[in-house]
This record gives structure tokens, C-alpha cells and sequence, in this order.
């Protein structure tokens, strides 16, 4: 270990704890944090939930930290004790959108300002396989890293104040699935039938943090057929 | 079972919310002042963590199909019971068919009414707080019935209930640093404890936004996690408080972090009113 402490340590309330590391955010990154995360809940008692950002950890405690100095010091041993995150096989998680145009009202805007045709979008979208970082924002909302350089684009002026529920949209440099009716600003390219966030499950969200993800071009009968399914309870979400 | 005859304008069914599962996205939630729903339950000996009804601003019209005690707390509402005025922080006998009647609020935005055994809607994720998306309704609307058990009021020996003072009139908001307070130049951080602030019309139960802002340009931050009480500074210098809705990551930099007891204060009020923050260490 070098002189440089690996990462932030940051007390954010009496309760709540900050790690935080430099750098850009990729899959090693991703592994060492979701490693480490495992090991705090293994080792550390008195963390009660641990969430995660792009960089950071935070660590939420049963009752105020006692003995910061000591505690911190816990924390950098364990950290220091981690193994090389080794490469492990993850679940890719297949996720059918329907790109045509009823459930995709900015495919073609987004499509001509990128300088592409539809087909030629849809086709760079379904041909990455995005991780799941984290989950934020919404319920269920997974953010996912992978987008194609050439389908980054700014987010609409004017968010919209209601995206239906499995929009598949576009914003920044992220793509991302609304699984909740909800505001946004993200252009909006095609629909999934599959829920990601069910609250009456005992895993109300099927992806978890680590996973991947990638898109399946479906017809709008496909579509439909699915969207029955979900609604009758008998879909079955598979994975790779 | 009551009967919601108007549901009033911001009313909910709120807990001590959803800690622990804030990594599948879902927020905290739970009551927004959290000394009143406290003091709520404890003056009908109820468990700590039983749900009761948030009221704010105005507040509903409630009808009583079973007999049960009340007990409220928080602003005054000026509630009158089958048209008699009734008064904040006492246990209040139900009857029957009685109805109850809040007005507007006044001394705080916010009262709670404990029922006694706590309000019965259905837990998912280990809480009642209403909240869009998780339970089948995100606020209390018309026509709804609204479950308790039947229990008898037993009042705990020796404990007294003393009212809390008026919390409304506090004009000091203790905070933390956040992760990201040194973004901020040393004027910027100087104006940010010196200055007054007040609350814009944009507050709800999710956020604040206050109307003045701190001097822009502060660099940006990766995504990370945020809780309530978490102040952002947005890139033209806006400052946004999140409150018990927060979502759970946020992608402005965090500048302070309310203390609990600040976000209680700040609970109870609402748009042009002021405060100043005050650093304070954990």
C-alpha cells in the first residue's frame, strides 16, 4: 500500500458515513466496491445498510459511530486485506423493447440530431451490454453504464412531467429504463413490458447492482403479448 | 375504520419509513416532523413506530365509524370535533359516527394525529408511509377508509406529556459539512452561514428549493448517494433541501447535511419563511 489513503473518509452525520474515491468510474472500480461492500456488512455489525454511487459507499449505522479514529482505522485494514477482485461470471440480464413508434415518441428527433437512422440507432442500442452501477433516483431505476459513444446526447430542454412506465430513454451520456411513471428529461426511444420494481416481491427488483443488462428488439404484438403476461403474473424474466 | 369525507391538502399516512432499502432506490420516507409523530404516539403509550396521520397546511374532514382515542400534535389545525374546538397534545375520546375537522394551520405547517394501536394499512417494506409507486396510494385521498385496530387506551404510568415548545418560530438550522463543502470558495461558504435564506414555493415532502441563491459555478460530482436532511448546490447556484422523500443518489454536490432535529424544524415550515444554517460538528 502506498502512503496515499485509497479512498475518502467522510463523516456525514452521526449516523452516516462517506467513502469516496478519485478517478472515473469502470468495471474494476465497480468490483471493488461491490467486494468491499460485502466485506463491511460481513465484518462491521453496527452497519445496518450500505448504498452505492458512481465512487462512493455509504455507510448507515444502527447508532451514532463511536470511536471514529478507530473505526476508520477498521475500515482501512479491511480495505487493505482485499483480495484483486477477480472477474466473476455476472447475470446478463435480456430485456425486450419495443422500439416502434406508438411507445417511442423521440426515436426519430433523437435519430435525426444524432445524425442517424432509426434503424441504425436501435441497432447500437441493442448491441451493447450495459453493467448496473447502482440504483437511485427512482425505485428501481438502474443506472447503467455502457452507452455507445455515438448515442450520447444532451438531455430535452424541457423535461417531460409524465414518462410512462417502461420508457427506455436516452439522456447524457446514460441510458436508463423509468420503472414508475414519472417526470424526466431523457428521450424517450421505445418501451419494455417488464416490471422493475414490484414493491409486493420479496425481491422487488429482479437486477441487481453488478449485473448486466442488455436490449432485445420486440414487434408491438410481442409487446402486447408480454405486457399480458406481466399483468397476469406469469412472465418469467430471464438471463444469460 | 375512518372515513376520509376531504382529504385536505397534504395529507399521508407516515411511519418512521423505509431505512434499509435504500440500495434498490427507495426513499426513507416517514414522518416529516419526527418530534411530533413521536410525541403523538407517546401520549397514547402506542409503539414508537406506529403509523399516524400527516396532515399539511389544511387539513381533512374525518368521519368515525368506531369509537378509539386520539391524540394530536404539531401545528394547530384548530380541530373541532362534532364542532367543538379541541386541543393539541391530549388523548381525545372517539365516539361513534363523530366527526373531526381540521382547518388551516397555524403556529407550524404540519400536525399528526396518533390513533390509538396506530393506523392498520397494509406494511410493504416494512412500513405504512405512503409513498407513489410503493403503497396502492401516494397521499390520503376522498372516499378512502382508513384502518385501526380496536384497542383501549391505556395510559402509560408515570410518564408525563409536557407540549413542546413552538419549534415553528426557530429561525437556526444546525447543519454538518457535506462531502462536497469544500467546493466552495471561501465566500461561498461564508455567504452560506451568513446569510438568510427562506423557503421558495417549490417545497414539498421530497425537497426544498430555497429562493436565494449561493454564487455559481461549483464542479460537479459523479452520481452518489444523498439522505434527508443532504443540502445540493446546482451548477447556477441553487440550493435544493432534501427532506424524508428524498430520492436516494443525487448527482449535485452535497454542501451540508441537516441535523435531524434541523429537519424537524424545517418540517414545520413552508414558502418565504427564513432561516439561517449554522455549522455544527458531529
Amino acid at each position: 500500500m502506498t502512503n496515499r489513503l485509497p479512498f475518502r473518509f467522510f463523516i456525514n452525520h452521526p449516523k452516516v458515513i462517506v467513502l469516496e474515491w478519485d478517478g472515473e468510474p469502470d468495471d474494476t472500480m465497480l468490483q471493488q466496491l461491490i467486494e468491499f461492500k460485502k466485506r463491511i456488512i460481513k465484518e462491521f455489525d453496527e452497519v445496518i445498510q450500505i448504498t452505492q454511487g458512481y465512487l462512493s459507499l455509504m455507510l448507515f449505522h444502527k447508532i451514532n459511530v463511536q470511536y471514529i479514529e478507530d473505526y476508520k482505522n477498521r475500515l482501512y485494514f479491511l480495505y487493505s486485506l482485499q483480495s484483486r477482485p477477480t472477474i466473476k461470471k455476472v447475470k446478463v440480464w435480456q430485456i425486450p423493447v419495443c422500439y416502434e413508434e406508438t411507445y417511442a415518441p423521440d426515436l426519430k428527433s433523437l435519430a435525426s440530431k444524432l445524425n442517424l437512422n432509426t434503424t441504425a440507432l436501435i441497432k447500437k442500442h441493442v448491441s451493447a451490454r450495459y453493467q448496473v452501477y447502482f440504483i437511485g433516483f427512482l425505485p428501481g431505476f438502474l443506472y447503467l453504464n455502457g452507452l455507445a459513444k455515438e448515442l450520447e446526447c444532451s438531455r430535452k430542454e424541457q423535461p417531460l412531467t409524465n414518462v410512462p412506465q417502461g420508457s427506455v430513454a436516452i439522456g447524457g451520456k446514460q441510458t436508463g429504463i423509468y420503472p414508475m411513471d414519472s417526470p424526466g428529461g431523457w428521450h424517450i426511444i421505445g418501451k419494455t413490458p417488464y416490471p422493475f420494481f414490484e414493491p409486493k416481491n420479496k425481491k422487488p427488483c429482479f437486477a441487481q447492482i453488478g449485473d448486466s443488462v442488455q436490449f432485445t428488439s420486440i414487434s408491438k404484438s410481442e409487446f402486447l403479448q408480454l405486457e399480458m403476461q406481466s399483468l397476469q403474473g406469469t412472465l418469467k424474466i430471464s438471463h444469460l | 375504520m375512518i372515513e376520509v369525507l376531504h382529504p385536505g391538502i397534504q395529507s399521508s399516512i407516515q411511519d418512521l419509513g423505509r431505512l434499509g432499502h435504500q440500495s434498490l432506490g427507495v426513499p426513507i420516507g416517514g414522518a416529516m416532523d419526527q418530534n411530533a409523530f413521536n410525541l403523538s404516539n407517546r401520549i397514547l403509550n402506542n409503539p414508537s413506530h406506529s403509523a399516524v396521520l400527516e396532515m399539511g397546511f389544511k387539513g381533512p374532514k374525518l368521519l368515525f365509524h368506531q369509537s378509539t382515542t386520539v391524540a394530536l400534535t404539531g401545528a394547530d389545525m384548530g380541530a373541532k370535533l362534532n364542532g367543538q374546538k379541541i386541543s393539541n397534545f391530549n388523548p381525545i375520546e372517539i365516539k361513534e359516527k363523530d366527526l373531526l375537522e381540521f382547518g388551516n394551520a397555524h403556529y407550524g405547517k404540519r400536525t399528526y394525529m396518533a390513533v390509538a394501536g396506530g393506523i392498520q394499512t397494509p406494511e410493504i417494506l416494512n412500513s405504512r408511509s405512503q409513498y407513489k409507486g410503493i403503497t396502492s396510494e401516494p397521499k390520503l385521498s376522498k372516499t378512502k377508509l382508513i384502518p385501526f385496530n380496536i384497542v383501549k387506551f391505556e395510559p402509560a404510568k408515570g410518564v408525563r406529556i409536557s407540549p413542546r415548545i413552538n419549534e415553528s418560530k426557530q429561525v437556526v438550522i444546525l447543519a454538518y459539512k457535506g462531502p462536497d463543502f469544500d467546493l466552495l470558495s471561501g465566500n461561498a461558504k461564508n455567504k452560506l452561514c451568513q446569510n438568510t435564506f427562506s423557503i421558495s414555493n417549490k417545497n414539498s415532502r421530497m425537497a426544498y428549493i430555497l429562493e436565494e441563491k449561493l454564487v455559481p459555478r461549483i464542479s460537479s460530482i459523479w452520481t452518489s448517494p444523498v439522505l434527508p436532511g443532504t443540502v445540493q448546490c446546482t451548477p447556477n447556484g441553487t440550493l435544493i433541501i432534501l427532506m424524508r422523500d428524498a430520492q436516494t443518489t443525487g448527482g449535485y454536490p452535497r454542501i451540508l447535511q441537516v441535523t435531524d432535529e434541523g429537519l424537524n424544524i424545517l418540517a414545520q415550515k413552508s414558502t418565504k419563511e427564513c432561516f439561517q444554517f449554522q455549522l455544527s460538528s458531529v
